[in-house]
């Protein structure tokens, strides 16, 4: 079995812990280890991400007309580049939705006045991006959505309502899926719209988090007017285009890099409080190590199936699930390992990795619960995965 | 980067399983299992001539000279067709075993004769050996009451005793597993010299032994991954309030978080079984965690897919409590999870 890399790679490694050393100074810490002041930690997180993206780190495969760096896709020098971030235990970017779910669906839908214009700034963090998705209605549901657009000339007027909008106040755009068709089938009559978050008629509404953080938002739209030519792909098409990016969001959310610098820190935690001496936690440990290999070389896996262009089947459905589960419960073992001192939150006196792990433990449930929660993610792995069949609708009353 | 089975691997893979489902299908094992004495007889023969017991034997002696990834895949299909056959034992301890012993026509001799199928040999780990003597009794004996001979170790010794010599005593234990026996052995005071000495190395045992907890929690695999198989069949069509109850999320959602567990198993199992072979050190924690995963999520995959069963689950009739009494054996024997757990966090945090 092969996890080699192949020599061919060396030098890249070699450009990669280069850079690394040459950007010490602004180079973000991965894992539970970086934190304090939001506006600090924003700004250094943005200068990071520029640094990242003109080095060809961040959208590496981005065509060169777009600023981009121009590589062809490959995924073994995207995992050299992985490998060498993690060991120095650095971030690689944001993984946000502008960079990590907006730019792949422009790429693939977008004209070319529009990839011109939105992906140099989105990549390089100067343009923040949030996404209308969900609203009150269509959760899970999503198709079912009802914010709606009328052309009006060469515009657009859209009325309705978004929420669990992420970041919507500290965003300049959004992408939004928006029924721009009422007679055109669930599916069908709805359109992928981009839009300033500054456009009159935009009132945005903080949703306070679990976390403490009032990351969610309401946004309400009332007679918000965009150009017509903001849809991406063709309008009635949003559908195709808005679950294009869904599948990014399901990537972004299994990433294993992460869940192996927690381990890591979760150690570190019961090796301190000499707690790993105890049995009871050491077999909590080795329970979670077992998950955490496992899901790290069913990664490997994946990746082969993807080199040799074959279908992972259901192995690729449950990253998620079994990922988000598994930071949750690495976190969990990491505050019992403080025992009353996992009480405390951020800017607490006292507080272990600026409260970075009880945040996450709460921010981790709430990935478990967005992009497909849980249970929409056991339908999907049941029926696609195992070819159970699907719920049969109700009957009409 | 390819990780993954090779293509003769997965001919090998392939090429056991048509063989499993043709000679060794479920009748077969339920005759075995119904069975006072629980022996094939035949199947040590059947599996020489497919080359499955001498994978891990040179090819000079009549064996393939693969490794344990090829053993793993043989004893995960193997767990798959709950076939009757201690394979972690005959297979995988004794030859590895063996391997290490002292060169000579002897070790030859035996080698060959498990690549062939027609010598059982049974090791028996931590002998009771004292004194020039061998006395004492030891439990839980895989196959002892068909074995030919016993392989003993003590102290990185080995020596082979016969089973026919006169002072050894065994008496077949009931097993809630019935694919599988094992035996109380008595050695009432037989002289050591009457046994032949292999020489040997503690090293060499201890390596022998994570490659049969390898090879246990590739079975745990198999039998779990068959137990998902039936149970998603049985809930394809089974109907009940007139819908197939894998419509129902209580049924569907079940046999998700079981192939969620499950599916990973595989790929650590490749990689524990790839560390074997490359003699890596990463293997002193590899085996035990490996079979102390597996395993654990074998018994809850089974405990799951029973229930899908519903009532049926529990009766002798339906297949699934086969599976789910393989995969109870194959985590008790060799260490059981929490035991391995604290043997693998000894080897990683002191």
């Amino acid at each position: 079995m092969d996890t080699s890399i192949g020599s061919e790679y060396d030098s890249l490694r070699e450009e990669v812990r280069a850079f690394l050393t040459a950007n010490e100074d602004v180079a973000v810490p991965a894992g539970p280890g970086f934190g304090g002041d939001a506006s600090q930690v924003r700004e250094r997180t943005l200068e990071w991400q520029k640094r990242l993206f003109d080095a060809g780190y961040a959208g590496r495969t981005i065509p060169k007309r777009y600023g981009g760096a121009g590589h062809e896709p490959d995924a073994l020098a995207s995992l050299v580049i992985e490998e060498e971030f993690q060991s120095a235990g650095i971030s690689l970017g944001m993984e946000s939705q502008g960079t990590g779910m907006f730019v792949p669906t422009l790429l693939h839908f977008g004209r070319e006045d529009q990839k011109q214009e939105l992906i140099r700034p989105t990549m390089r963090g100067e343009l923040i991006w949030c996404q209308g998705y969900s609203e009150p209605g269509s959760g899970s549901d999503l198709a079912s959505l009802r914010t709606s657009a009328v052309l009006d000339g060469d515009e657009y007027v859209i009325n309705g309502q978004k929420i669990w909008t992420s970041g919507a106040r500290e965003a300049d755009m959004m992408f939004a899926l928006i029924r721009t068709e009422a007679d055109a089938g669930k599916h069908g009559g709805i359109s992928y719209i981009v839009l300033s978050m500054d456009t009159p008629g935009i009132d945005i509404r903080p949703l306070m988090t679990m976390t403490g953080d009032a990351s969610f938002n309401e946004v309400f739209f009332t007679d918000v007017r965009v150009p017509a030519t903001n849809v991406v792909g063709r309008p009635g098409q949003g559908w195709e285009v808005g679950t294009y990016t869904l599948r990014y969001e399901r990537n972004m959310l299994g990433r294993s890099n992460a869940t192996e610098n927690y381990f890591d820190g979760c150690v570190d935690i019961l090796r301190e409080s000499g707690l790993i001496e105890s049995p009871v936690y050491r077999d909590r440990l080795l329970k979670l190590e077992g998950r955490v290999q496992a899901m790290k070389y069913h990664q490997l896996r994946l990746l082969t199936d993807m080199l040799k262009k074959r279908d992972s089947g259901a192995g690729g459905l449950i990253v998620k699930l079994n990922n988000c589960q598994l930071n949750y419960d690495i976190c969990a073992l990491a505050i019992d390992g403080m025992a009353e001192r996992g009480v405390l939150k951020r800017g607490s006196k006292h507080v272990r990795d600026y409260g970075n792990w009880q945040r996450n433990y709460m921010y981790a449930l709430g990935l478990i619960i967005g992009g497909g929660t849980a249970q929409i993610q056991k339908n999907i792995i049941g029926e696609r995965g195992l070819g159970l069949p699907r719920e049969p609708k109700p009957a009409a009353a | 980067m390819d990780f993954g089975l090779t293509q003769p691997q997965e001919l090998l893979r392939d090429s056991i399983a048509r063989f499993l489902a043709q000679d060794v299908d479920i009748e077969r094992v339920r005759r075995v299992m119904d069975s006072e004495s629980g022996r094939d007889e035949a199947i040590h023969g059947q599996l020489g001539d497919q080359g499955i017991t001498g994978l891990l034997i040179d090819m000079d002696l009549g064996g393939s000279e693969l490794g344990m990834q090829e053993a793993a895949i043989a004893a995960q299909e193997l767990g798959r067709a709950a076939a009757p056959v201690n394979f972690h034992s005959a297979y995988v301890l004794a030859p590895l075993m063996l391997a290490g012993a002292d060169a000579g026509d002897r070790k030859s001799t035996l080698l060959k004769g498990i690549a062939e199928g027609s010598l059982l040999i049974t090791p028996i780990l931590e002998a009771p050996v004292d004194d020039g003597r061998i006395e004492g009794t030891v439990l839980y004996v895989p196959d002892a009451a068909w074995s030919d001979a016993f392989l003993l170790e003590t102290a990185g010794s080995l020596y082979l005793v016969d089973a026919s010599v006169s002072g050894i005593g065994i008496t077949p234990l009931e097993t809630v597993d019935d694919t599988r026996r094992v035996a109380e052995v008595t050695f009432s005071g037989i002289d050591l010299g009457a046994a032949e000495s292999l020489g040997g190395s503690a090293e060499n045992t201890r390596r022998a032994v994570q490659a049969a907890q390898i090879a246990l929690g590739a079975d745990a695999l198999g039998a779990a991954q068959k137990g998902l198989h039936i149970a998603v069949e049985y809930a394809r069509e089974r109907k009940q309030f007139d819908r197939v109850i894998g419509s129902f999320q209580a049924v569907k959602h079940m046999c998700a978080e079981v192939l969620a567990e499950v599916d990973p198993v595989q790929s650590l199992l490749w990689h524990a079984a790839d560390a074997w072979d490359d003699g890596s050190d990463e293997i002193d924690h590899l085996a035990p965690l490996l079979k102390a995963h597996a395993t654990d999520v074998a018994s809850n995959a089974v405990t799951m897919t029973t229930q899908v069963f519903g009532g049926m689950g529990f009766t002798h009739e339906c297949d699934m409590h086969i599976f789910y009494k393989r995969a109870g054996y194959d985590r008790q024997m060799l260490g059981n999870p929490t035991a391995l757990r604290e043997e693998a966090a000894a080897v990683m945090y002191g």
